[in-house]
């Protein structure tokens, strides 16, 4: 199973990246499971200093913007894959 | 009965003249710029180009002014904020930079400074920036030394997330530049840009009684500093309107890739910001338009950004760019609206006298009480600001006025318990009295100056106090050292 993290705290942009993980996963029909982290010392801890970030697997994929749904599933393909 | 309902119809009255007022004249030339330049910021400067001055081996003396820049860069969104204020404290240069960071931050955006320097004057503005960050270091290094024993203890982990070596590409600069050149040109008063080059009438029946109707309709006091409604800030409000439209329409799911939306409503920002620097006057049977410098001005920077935006920036920062200053509008704009309106209110009911004997000259009760406001009520971004300007208008000095600007973004329950969950209790604590000393001296020592101090003296004030903050804190460190060898 894969496991995504979105960090971020309630700011638009935050809500935006989960939104647009939760429809890539939705569509590509994968075993994943989006989860939140709020925690600003938990993400600090991860090596984020910018929110959104995007965690796949323990590995931070994306932070500061909001990547494109492109992008999002292809590292949740090679994710998968591996 | 009759009594009430006349008090409140002319509240209301008061309310929405205040907004209209503020729509038409002051938002446009000024707010439209900053909140793209905001957008900007925060889509194409990669924060590597400042943090990885933030490391823990970096030299302190290019740390704190690396945290005060990144306040000023990078800092427009709560999104960065806090996740940086918890990064370069945990992992990166260590609690002082940290605080500096977060001191500076809310006070300086670029938002609240172009709007302070629009609606108040621009002395004010600089006179925020500057203390902002003289304190900001400040504070930044008195916390360092009160807790520099916790502050060794804390992670002692790798810094690499501070090695970044990001470049900003040249259109990308550019592009940042020429909308600080529109947003100069937009709002400063200096004689190139008032100056009048062209004029010609156009034949357009009936302006004037639409001027007169709309004076009527929105009444204003001029000698309380009140503003009326124009023919051209009428056009400009359903202007704003479309826009807002438009953008909901074509950067709402910019995500999913732009529409013709996305353009009309880019191109609609362009023409407004254009017609508002027009200097249009109605007359019986024709109105008269001049073309100032400032609309000459406007005209090319505005072209020259629609040809950037067109052929030098990628799809990617085109989409964050439009993205980001649209969250801005979507986040404050409603608030301000909401804000001005009650504003207008609630000057109708505050008597001068009050605010006079308060906060009327430049005492330290009354920075202090200007400071104490600023704690105690939380108002949004930018909101502040009309709440400011009023109670200029109802008295209060300039000097508690600063004082109030400066504590009222920089503290509220809601950041202090943010603050408190990242660095512990004590250490906010400790942190929001120190902003509440260092906003009252701020105050004062710019209230001393617009009271006719030389600013020399000012700058001497200044000094002695930091001077004597230091000996204090190092006699403490010196005795401590002792203790701990002693014991």
């Amino acid at each position: 199973m894969i496991e995504i993290k979105v960090l971020g705290s309630g700011c638009a942009n935050c809500k935006k990246l989960e939104q647009i993980a939760r429809k890539v996963v939705a569509t590509m029909n994968v075993d994943a499971q989006v989860e939140k982290v709020t925690d600003f010392n938990q993400i600090a801890e991860m090596g984020v200093m910018s929110t959104p970030g995007l965690v796949i697997n323990d590995e931070v994929v994306s932070s500061g913007r909001i990547p494109s749904e492109e992008e999002i599933t292809e590292w949740v393909t090679s994710a998968n894959e591996s | 009965m009759s009594n009430i309902i006349s008090t409140i119809t002319e509240l209301l009255s008061s309310g929405f003249g205040n907004l209209a007022a503020y729509l038409a004249a002051h938002v446009l030339l000024c707010l439209l710029p900053a909140f793209y330049i905001a957008g900007a910021m925060t889509a194409l400067i990669p924060k590597e180009i400042v943090t990885r001055y933030l490391g823990r081996n970096t030299p302190k003396f290019i740390s704190y002014p690396a945290a005060a820049a990144a306040g000023f860069l990078l800092a427009v969104c709560s999104c960065t904020v806090i996740p940086l204020f918890a990064g370069i404290h945990k992992k990166g240069a260590g609690l002082g930079p940290a605080i500096t960071f977060l001191f500076v931050a809310p006070a300086v955006n670029i938002l609240a400074l172009t709007y302070t320097g629009t609606v108040i004057g621009l002395d004010l503005a600089l006179a925020r920036l500057i203390l902002s960050i003289a304190f900001g270091i400040g504070v930044g290094i008195i916390m360092a030394l009160i807790f520099s024993k916790e502050d060794a203890e804390h992670d002692k982990k790798t810094d690499a997330m501070f090695k970044g070596q990001a470049r900003m590409r040249p259109a990308a600069i550019g592009f940042l530049l020429l909308l600080v050149a529109l947003l100069i040109v937009g709002t400063f008063q200096i004689a190139p840009l008032k100056q009048v080059y062209l004029q010609f009438d156009l034949p357009i029946q009936g302006a004037d009684r639409l001027q007169e109707f709309l004076y009527a309709l929105v009444p204003f006091d001029a000698s309380r500093g009140e503003e009326g409604v124009t023919v051209q800030g009428a056009v400009l409000i359903a202007m704003l309107g479309l826009i807002g439209l438009a953008s909901w329409k074509g950067l709402e799911n910019i995500h999913d890739g732009f529409n013709a939306w996305t353009w009309i409503a880019t191109g609609l920002v362009g023409l407004t910001l254009i017609f508002a620097s027009l200097g249009l006057s109605p007359q019986a049977g024709y109105v008269q338009v001049l073309l100032t410098g400032k609309f000459f001005g406007v005209l090319f920077s505005t072209l020259a950004l629609v040809w950037m935006l067109r052929f030098k920036l990628t799809q990617d920062e085109i989409r964050d760019f439009l993205w980001e200053t649209w969250k801005f509008v979507k986040q404050i704009f409603p608030l301000l609206i909401a804000g001005v309106f009650a504003v207008g209110i609630i000057r109708g009911l505050i008597r001068p006298e009050w605010v006079q004997a308060l906060a009327g000259s430049n005492t330290i009760l009354g920075n202090f009480i200007g400071v104490v406001f600023g704690v105690f009520m939380y108002f949004p971004t930018l909101v502040e600001v009309p709440i400011a300007q009023m109670f200029l208008d109802l008295g209060m000095h300039r000097g508690p006025l600063l004082a109030y600007l400066i504590s009222d973004p920089e503290l509220s329950l809601q950041s202090i318990l943010i603050t408190a969950s990242i660095i512990g209790k004590l250490k906010a604590w400790v942190y929001v009295g120190w902003v509440a000393l260092f906003s009252t001296l701020a105050g004062l020592l710019y209230g001393a100056w617009v009271d006719g101090t030389s600013i020399w003296l000012v700058a001497g004030y200044l000094a002695a106090f930091m001077a004597f903050l230091f000996v204090i804190f190092a006699l403490i460190e010196g005795k401590k050292k002792t203790a701990s060898r002693a014991g």
